[in-house]
């Protein structure tokens, strides 16, 4: 096994999640992801593409610390999730209708909520803060509305401010949640370029989360499908139209073929070469042990 | 003008003034906190756990703690009270956290269990007061609706030190309290604390409400809590702005409030919550004006 010279900034290895019996009520089975290794190094686009419902949120909580009890093993930056939202490592995008609209805060003061976490009460927000917070929204291109109240931007200009707010801790790493809901062509084109600057330019690891193929093909340059468990890793070269023709076909085998799919996953364990077919080649160490085992225990 | 004769008659004065100035002091943190509980939907757990304090009014007084003006009694009251509240307050928020129990539905239930708790225990000492002879507890219009003879300078010193104290913390968490108010769900992700904002909110508002409950009434003391916020958010998007118009609200409606219920010789309860009313009328009418006149 080769030294690495510094950890990925995402590993899952045989990552599972149950949820506890009641938290679904009628539902047959909680386990929301099961035999989950994935692999993201340090300046990478990776996107996980998958339904809803198939397990995508929950692969972010974990990511993000925010869910305890899982099986496996995950580490952010190298260390343990928790840590790493402490030191502010990941700056997280959430799909944009969690927030409370109605709230008379401006844009600007949205950025400075998150820049300002840890500062002890008794301390203003000194000019360090300001300028970080205008860093920010000028980063993503907000800065001609940053005085405009929260709930009267569009779904775009949204957007931006909540790349902005989860760039206030100088994170090493952007995880965005559905990032393309509600917004028009145009500006999911900005939205692309804006993932490319910040990775091209600020070294930002990017991780997308989405069930749209659009959004993930134009911003991504790996693609990971997520239906409980990941069914395809990796596409090496970048996004070939056979690769998105591969990828989409397992989108909609995902949403509509399950028992296919099981019988699939069962074949690439089974068959571990089947799985380099798909491009499992340029890891640093062999995780299908991790994923097969995970996956049918 | 009998309010001018009641803040200046040698023998009334007093009492009055110590009603004026726990009424100020109670618009203060209510004014405040209405803000948060407009914003986060809380308006609801607020009459909860204004009502729950009637079940605690009731206990109180068939315990015997409570009968009397001496600050000994003012304090256990108090306690009783604090107790019922608090519990109801994170009752309610241990209920709505569990998924499948729907808060709205726990609400409804505290809310009204405390209420026939609180008439009956009312009853009963009042009927026990009647045969031993000791200080009969007040009337129950006067709990519901609130009353200024109850209303002493000790109240005035505990609405005081709860206005320092919800004003001093509310200070203190404010950068998470805020993130926590606009992004519940995110807050956490970025290192903030989430769930302990609510809980700490619910707690200064029971508390809150607990100290209110005396001079503007069980039923209608949530108001306070409310009308303020919603006539400031009418009124303005900026958030010190909004927080200082809510501010305002309170005090312009307690102070107009305090003098109807002197003029007309009502409880306090229903005329500050009139007053805060046409405000929000006014303020309905200012919003949608300025706001046609922002679109053209």
């Amino acid at each position: 096994m080769p030294e690495t010279p510094q950890p990925p900034a995402l590993e899952f290895h045989g990552v599972g999640y149950t949820y506890p019996g009641a938290a679904i009520a009628g539902a047959q089975s909680a386990e929301a992801i099961r035999g989950v290794t994935l692999d993201v190094r340090v300046g990478e686009r990776v996107g996980i593409l998958g339904p809803n419902g198939g397990g995508k949120s929950t692969l972010l909580k974990i990511a993000l610390g925010l869910l305890d009890g899982y099986d496996g093993e995950v580490r952010v930056f190298g260390r343990s999730p928790a840590q790493a939202r402490r030191d502010g490592l990941v700056g997280y995008v959430p799909q944009r209708v969690e927030a409370e609209l109605g709230f008379p805060v401006s844009a600007r003061q949205v950025v400075q909520m998150a820049a300002t976490v840890g500062v002890p009460a008794w301390r203003p927000s000194g000019a360090g803060v300001r300028a970080r917070v205008d860093e920010c929204l000028e980063m993503v291109g907000a800065a001609d509305f940053a005085s405009r109240a929260i709930g009267k931007l569009s779904g775009g200009q949204l957007q931006r401010v909540m790349i902005a707010r989860a760039l206030a801790r100088e994170p090493r790493m952007l995880m965005l949640d559905e990032p393309t809901v509600g917004i028009d062509a145009a500006g999911q084109e900005r939205f692309a370029s804006l993932v490319e600057r910040l990775n091209k330019g600020l070294g930002l690891t990017i991780v997308v989360v989405s069930h749209d193929l659009r959004t993930i093909a134009t911003s991504c340059d790996r693609v990971a499908c997520l239906r409980r468990t990941l069914h395809y890793h990796d596409a090496p070269g970048g996004l070939t139209p056979a690769v998105l023709a591969e990828v989409f076909s397992h989108d909609i085998e995902a949403v509509f073929g399950e028992v296919h799919i099981d019988a699939h996953a069962a074949a690439d364990c089974d068959d571990p070469s089947h799985q380099h077919h798909h491009g499992h080649h340029h890891h640093d160490h062999d995780d299908n042990d991790h994923e097969c085992g995970g996956g049918h225990p | 003008m009998r309010t001018i004769e009641y803040l200046t008659s040698p023998d009334l004065a007093s009492a009055f003034w110590a009603v004026v100035v726990t009424g100020l002091m109670i618009a203060l943190f209510a004014g405040a906190l209405s803000v948060l509980v407009v914003v986060k939907r809380l308006a609801f757990i607020g009459q909860g756990v204004s009502h729950a304090a009637f079940g605690g009014v009731g206990l109180a007084y068939l315990i015997g703690v409570g009968a009397g003006n001496g600050v000994g009694a003012g304090l256990g009251l108090l306690a009783v009270l604090l107790a019922f509240s608090l519990a109801a307050a994170l009752g309610i928020a241990w209920l709505g956290e569990r998924s499948g129990a729907r808060t709205d539905t726990a609400i409804g239930i505290v809310l009204a269990v405390s209420m026939a708790l609180g008439f009956v225990l009312l009853r009963e000492a009042g009927a026990r007061a009647a045969v031993t002879g000791s200080p009969a507890p007040p009337a129950i219009e006067g709990v519901l609706f609130g009353s200024v003879a109850s209303v002493s300078w000790f109240d005035a010193g505990l609405a005081a030190v709860t206005c320092l104290g919800v004003l001093g913390v509310l200070f203190l968490v404010r950068r998470p309290m805020l993130f926590w108010a606009f992004d519940e769900r995110v807050c956490e992700a970025f290192g903030a604390p989430g769930n302990r904002m609510r809980i700490l909110l619910l707690c200064l508002l029971a508390i809150a409400v607990v100290v209110t409950v005396k001079l503007a009434g069980v039923v209608l003391a949530t108001a306070l809590f409310v009308l303020p916020g919603a006539i400031a958010l009418r009124l303005a998007d900026r958030l010190w702005v909004v927080v200082g118009l809510a501010l305002a609200a309170a005090v312009v409606g307690m102070l107009g409030g305090l003098v109807v219920s002197f003029e007309l010789d009502l409880q306090v309860g229903p005329g500050v919550v009139l007053v805060l009313a046409g405000m929000y009328a006014i303020a309905l009418g200012v919003g949608a004006g300025t706001r046609r006149l922002a679109t053209g």
